[in-house]
């Protein structure tokens, strides 16, 4: 028998971790449950001779090629977009880019403004501290001054530009469209214990530097001073419900594979917008017969992805466009808000990502015909290697119903505990404006100088990172599945910290709201500790 | 001064025939450059044994160039001048487009991993840690019509 906990939180990744920490100074028992392990940066790709090919292995973002023990698979054949992630302490955080763009006031008025979705319960503003506290922890890098956004000062010094970043701000310059060095996670200095980036390159594999900011090594060591517990290795099965419908705790399969009850006074849910509601609808009782906290009937609808697409540029000068943080170094919003005569509503952000190393550009430009064997396939390498430039389209997904996380009738991870499955499809609002995205991405690489043009599919499968909207904030219970403040509205002892709360997607990458999220229901919860679940 | 080009090392689990045909069939995909500072695909063992390990096809491939070489023009493939090679990978391309192109693509991928093909390029042949690498910091006063224009969010305060 586990001893009982005030907080059980579970999942390690980006929500987890910045809820902990902050719950940490009320000195309740407070525990997280991950089904993953903590990761040894020694062992990440970058020291290692063979770093390219293991983002298709054991270091893939697919948990489907990925498979490690602690995956679950994710029936994604309903999808034009594989669902990406990683499982473990640290979550997503482990191999994404760290690109770290804050959402923008209008995102949380796409209704008011714009005539579609919803509106959130809670503004820019709401969140804006939390952003501010998230960005000193995350060590965010970036320049203040942006004219995309209200005023804030990122801590850290901006990565490097490089002669990529200078060479597309000149193409962005001369069509007289905006463009900033962006906001990233990436220790730019020393920072809170961090060495400096050493542009290392490979971020999406793990930092070995440690530089990136991943929450195994940003919130974690500091919420487990303050007497945290995490166990590893622990997978929940389900959420118990009380006739009352409060939670009383979960059943988890522990490293051995045995069945264990774990009590608690809160659960809080922090899985992704994929993982919770697949536990939600796992947790099924007679109270809550089509899964936990789903009353509404929307645990795992609105499924959003943030849909994503990359135009590539050649060059004719050596760039070096093989170096630096993969990351978007800078990032253009001149058609983030909305402007309905360009065909659609809402926008997206061109983002300028580097080039690839030797053995990704051979095999892209094999498999794309722009590098052929035989013999001219040396001066092909050369006029791509270094010299390629990617302007990536990410775009906003707007809510609908019909894009769904269910569960698979068939398929189970190795507990045999039901895998999610994924129904997905690009609006036509999106549809419309991925191609503008991607007509401007052209335009701008042309204007920067590049000699050829190479497109990827749209939208490209691999980039599923974003899972937004399944279990979306409201203040209507028929219309939303947690309240403005991340409890449930079927279960008062239920909360909800990442990025399934989402009631737009906005046309950013979504890490830092998520975290500002958890810790601003982290601040809610703390305030309201006498009533917390009347 | 680069090596001249020396044949692979045998590898034991192909015959010597089967040898014979990989190494030309490695310098049609990934020749030597005319200056030497590039090697051939078929200079490097490792990556010779590598392919005989990492593709399970090679040798079935390997037989079927050899094989149809000889029907057509009573030789080895290896022993035929180029004109002939390629008109042969034609053929078997055709019938089998996806073992040529998996053999290609293996063969990029174990190349541009070898010491002499990095340092060909100009790089050093290291994992990107611990050492890492210097990029340029960039001009930031190219910002400065982005600031001219403003402010492009919409305030909704």
């Amino acid at each position: 028998m586990n001893e009982p906990v005030d907080v059980l939180i579970i999942g390690a990744g980006a929500s987890g971790a910045a809820f902990a920490w902050s719950m940490a100074d009320t000195r309740m028992r407070i525990l997280c449950l991950d089904q993953g392990d903590w990761m040894n940066p020694s062992d990440y790709p970058s020291t290692r001779r063979d770093w390219e090919l293991r983002a298709e292995s054991d270091f893939s973002p697919d948990p489907n090629v990925r498979r490690r023990p602690q995956d679950y698979p994710i029936n994604d054949a309903a999808s034009p977009i594989s669902i990406l992630n990683f499982n473990g302490v640290g979550g997503g955080t482990i191999l994404y880019a760290a690109h770290f763009p804050r959402l923008h006031p209008s995102d949380f008025k796409a209704r008011s403004l714009d005539g579609v979705a919803d509106d959130w319960p809670i503004s820019y503003r709401t969140l804006e501290p939390f952003y501010a506290v998230n960005d000193h922890h995350m060590g965010v890098a970036g320049l203040a001054g942006d004219p995309a956004y209200p005023p804030h000062q990122p801590p850290l010094p901006p990565v490097p530009l490089g002669r990529v970043g200078e060479t597309m701000a000149r193409g962005f310059n001369r069509l007289d469209w905006h463009w900033w060095p962006s906001d990233i996670a990436i220790a730019t200095r020393e920072h809170e214990g961090r060495a400096a980036c050493l542009n290392l390159g490979p971020c999406k594999t793990g930092c070995a530097q440690g530089a990136k900011g991943s929450v195994d090594i940003t919130y974690w060591p500091v919420a487990m001073r303050a007497g945290v517990k995490l166990k590893t290795h622990c997978r929940v099965r389900e959420i118990l419900v009380d006739d009352d419908d409060r939670a009383t705790g979960v059943i988890y399969y522990d490293g051995e594979g045995r069945e264990q009850l774990q009590r608690a006074e809160v659960v809080v849910l922090a899985c992704n917008g994929i993982g919770t509601p697949r536990l939600l609808l796992n947790s099924t009782s007679a109270r809550f017969p089509d899964g936990l906290a789903n009353r509404s009937g929307l645990v795992g609808k609105n499924l959003m992805l943030h849909p994503w697409t990359s135009v590539r540029g050649v060059f004719d000068e050596q760039l070096d466009s093989h170096l630096g943080p993969q990351a978007v170094c800078i990032l253009s919003q001149q058609f983030y808000e909305s402007d309905p005569s360009r065909g659609f509503v809402r926008g997206y952000n061109l983002q300028v990502t580097r080039g690839f190393g030797p053995v990704t550009t051979a095999r892209s430009g094999l498999a794309s015909g722009a590098i052929p064997w035989g013999r001219d396939h040396h001066d092909a390498f050369a006029r791509h290697f270094g010299r390629t430039i990617g302007v990536g389209v990410c775009c906003e997904d707007l809510p609908e119903e019909c894009n769904t996380v269910t569960l698979d009738p068939a398929l189970t991870d190795s507990d045999g505990i039901p895998a999610p499955r994924i129904t997905y499809r690009l609006g036509e609002n999106t549809a419309r404006m991925i191609q503008h995205g991607v007509a401007r991405a052209t335009e701008a690489l042309q204007a920067a100088g590049a000699r050829e043009i190479l497109e990827n599919p749209v939208p490209m499968r691999a980039t599923g990172w974003h899972q937004l909207g399944t279990a979306r904030m409201g203040t209507d219970p028929e219309r939303s599945v947690v309240n403005e403040w991340g409890r449930s509205h079927d279960v008062k002892n239920l909360f909800i910290v990442d990025g399934s709360v989402f009631v737009t997607s906005g046309g950013v990458n979504p890490t830092p709201t998520i975290q500002a999220l958890a810790l601003y229901v982290a601040d809610s919860m703390k305030q309201r500790l006498a009533n917390l679940f009347d | 001064m680069h090596s001249p080009i020396a044949p692979a090392a045998p590898d034991p689990s192909l015959t010597s025939v089967q040898r014979e045909t990989l190494n030309a069939l490695l310098n049609m995909i990934v020749p030597r450059t005319a200056d030497g500072r590039m090697p051939g695909a078929a200079e490097m063992p490792e990556l010779v044994r590598h392919l005989a390990e990492a593709f399970p096809a090679l040798r079935e491939l390997l037989d079927t160039l050899d094989c149809d070489a000889r029907a057509r023009y009573s030789a080895a493939f290896a022993a035929l001048d180029a004109a002939r090679r390629v008109s042969l990978l034609e053929e078997v391309r055709a019938r089998n487009p996806k073992a040529l192109d998996q053999l290609a693509l293996e063969t990029v991928t174990g190349y541009y991993q070898q010491d002499r093909v990095l340092e060909g390029l100009g790089l050093e042949a290291r994992p990107p840690y611990p050492k890492g690498y210097q990029v340029e910091p960039g001009d930031l006063s190219l910002l400065n019509p982005v600031i001219a224009r403003g402010t492009i969010y919409r305030d909704i305060s």
